[in-house]
């Protein structure tokens, strides 16, 4: 009796153990099958809070670089001030544009938390629902593409990097326009891959890749990164590319978080041309 | 008994900030990650049951995961060492039993007991967590890495820890 009553405590322990691992477990397995989970995360209440205090300290630490960044952004978008260029006519400057319309906006934003080394990382920004943020916009920094942003809280958000081994980003190449996938194999933060790449395609290595552009979340143009190496397998009717990242991501600061005006539109039409079929 | 709860809670949360704030910005390479949380399990009473232990190290590793954006993967590996604790404090039992007034620390048990125990609990959990987190066979190599090469790392952090702030509780 003794024993039978020491081995149903046992068991009692190991069942409840076994529950709440399950409960847990399932918890973190959803949160990656969905990219974006209700769950606590740095956006919200206290957390986001202690994150904030701490990124009041910590700011002021990579000031230098974040200058350094800032300056030459500056220098070049001088560069193409209209004061900066000689006018050739007097009113080329003073045309009513009627043939463009914008179509991209910028919301500047500053990381406060971020993580380089898992398998899936994230950043934190300062800027939220408040300021227009919504999840499934694209973000850049200077160097190039960042990530998408995955959830929004009033004024915090959460940016799925590149760095993540679920990261799709639409690419293509500068100079032929053939377009391929990135993706990312975890732990090297410093390469990508593009899978499924023909044969017959020809590129040199250290040519640019770009984003592709009409996938929603970001322009047409922005730096991906150059071809460092191509993986070739036996047998394989493709071949692979290995990608030197243009991004640091260990050291990003200052984002943009970028909102396609056009976006309802383009998806619209999209969503009732694969309907009809 | 009040006391009590007051210090385990301020410990818990001067862990769970330093874990959050100061701890997850070390970013040396892919292979170290280190963890200081699991001391406060570590540290809990002698005699806690499995249940209450287990409660205690869910809380923490849910906390935990709030500032890392993991959703439930530190909650899994503290939870998984707050259920083999009982059962790992059985097994390295002194000849005379654990006496309840001292407490699972290096001052109190001396530096070879401390480190069998804290190496046994944080290897587990890092063992855990890096293949719960990779969760690929390929990278099988990789993940001993990981957990052998983070933990060497976190046991040291959690013995500078115990200087700091534990005081022995003989006499």
């Amino acid at each position: 009796m003794q024993k039978l009553i020491q081995f149903l405590k046992k068991f009692r322990d190991f069942f409840i153990f076994f529950v709440l691992q399950v409960f847990v477990l399932s918890l973190f397995f959803n949160s990656k099958a969905y990219h974006r989970s209700k769950m606590i995360n740095t956006s919200s209440g206290i957390v986001g809070w202690f994150v904030e205090k701490k990124h009041n300290i910590t700011k002021h630490f990579s000031l230098e670089e974040a200058n350094e960044m800032l300056m030459a952004q500056n220098a070049e978008l001088l560069a193409q001030q209209p004061q900066s260029f000689y006018q050739l006519q007097g009113d080329v400057f003073s045309v009513n544009d009627t043939l463009r319309k914008q179509h991209y906006t910028y919301i500047p934003s500053t990381v406060i938390n971020s993580t380089s080394n898992d398998s899936r990382n994230f950043y934190t920004l300062n800027k939220g629902r408040a300021q227009g943020i919504k999840p499934g916009m694209g973000v850049i920094a200077d160097q190039g593409v960042i990530g998408s942003v995955i959830d929004v809280s009033d004024h915090y958000s959460i940016v799925m990097s590149a760095l993540s081994d679920d990261s799709k980003i639409n690419v293509k190449h500068i100079a032929n326009n053939e377009y391929w996938i990135l993706s990312w194999e975890a732990f090297d933060p410093e390469y990508g891959q593009i899978h499924n790449v023909k044969r017959d395609v020809t590129f040199e290595i250290g040519d640019q890749v770009v984003t592709r552009g009409g996938d929603l979340r970001f322009p047409e143009g922005v730096p991906v990164g150059t071809i460092a190496e191509v993986v070739s397998e036996d047998g394989s009717q493709t071949i692979s590319l290995k990608i030197k990242l243009a991004v640091n991501y260990n050291g990003v600061y200052h984002v943009y978080v970028i909102n396609n005006l056009m976006k309802d539109e383009q998806a619209v039409l999209e969503q009732n041309a694969l309907e009809r079929e | 008994m009040n006391n009590t709860w007051v210090k385990y809670g301020s410990y818990f949360v001067l862990i769970v900030l330093l874990q959050g704030l100061v701890i997850n910005n070390i970013e040396v390479n892919a292979y170290l990650n280190p963890m200081i949380y699991p001391i406060m399990i570590l540290m809990l009473p002698f005699e806690l049951n499995a249940i209450i232990t287990m409660l205690v190290a869910l809380v923490l590793g849910v906390s935990v995961d709030a500032f890392s954006n993991t959703f439930g993967l530190h909650a899994s590996s503290a939870l998984l060492v707050g259920y083999l604790r009982p059962i790992l404090l059985n097994l390295i039992k002194p000849r005379d039993g654990y006496v309840t007034t001292l407490l699972p620390s290096i001052h109190d048990m001396g530096k070879l007991w401390f480190l069998i125990y804290a190496s046994s609990i944080v290897l587990i959990h890092h063992l855990w967590f890096f293949t719960v987190e990779v969760f690929r066979f390929d990278l099988f190599f990789h993940i001993l890495w990981q957990t052998v090469a983070s933990a060497f790392f976190s046991i040291a952090l959690i013995v500078i820890f115990q200087y700091i702030f534990y005081k022995s509780s003989k006499k």
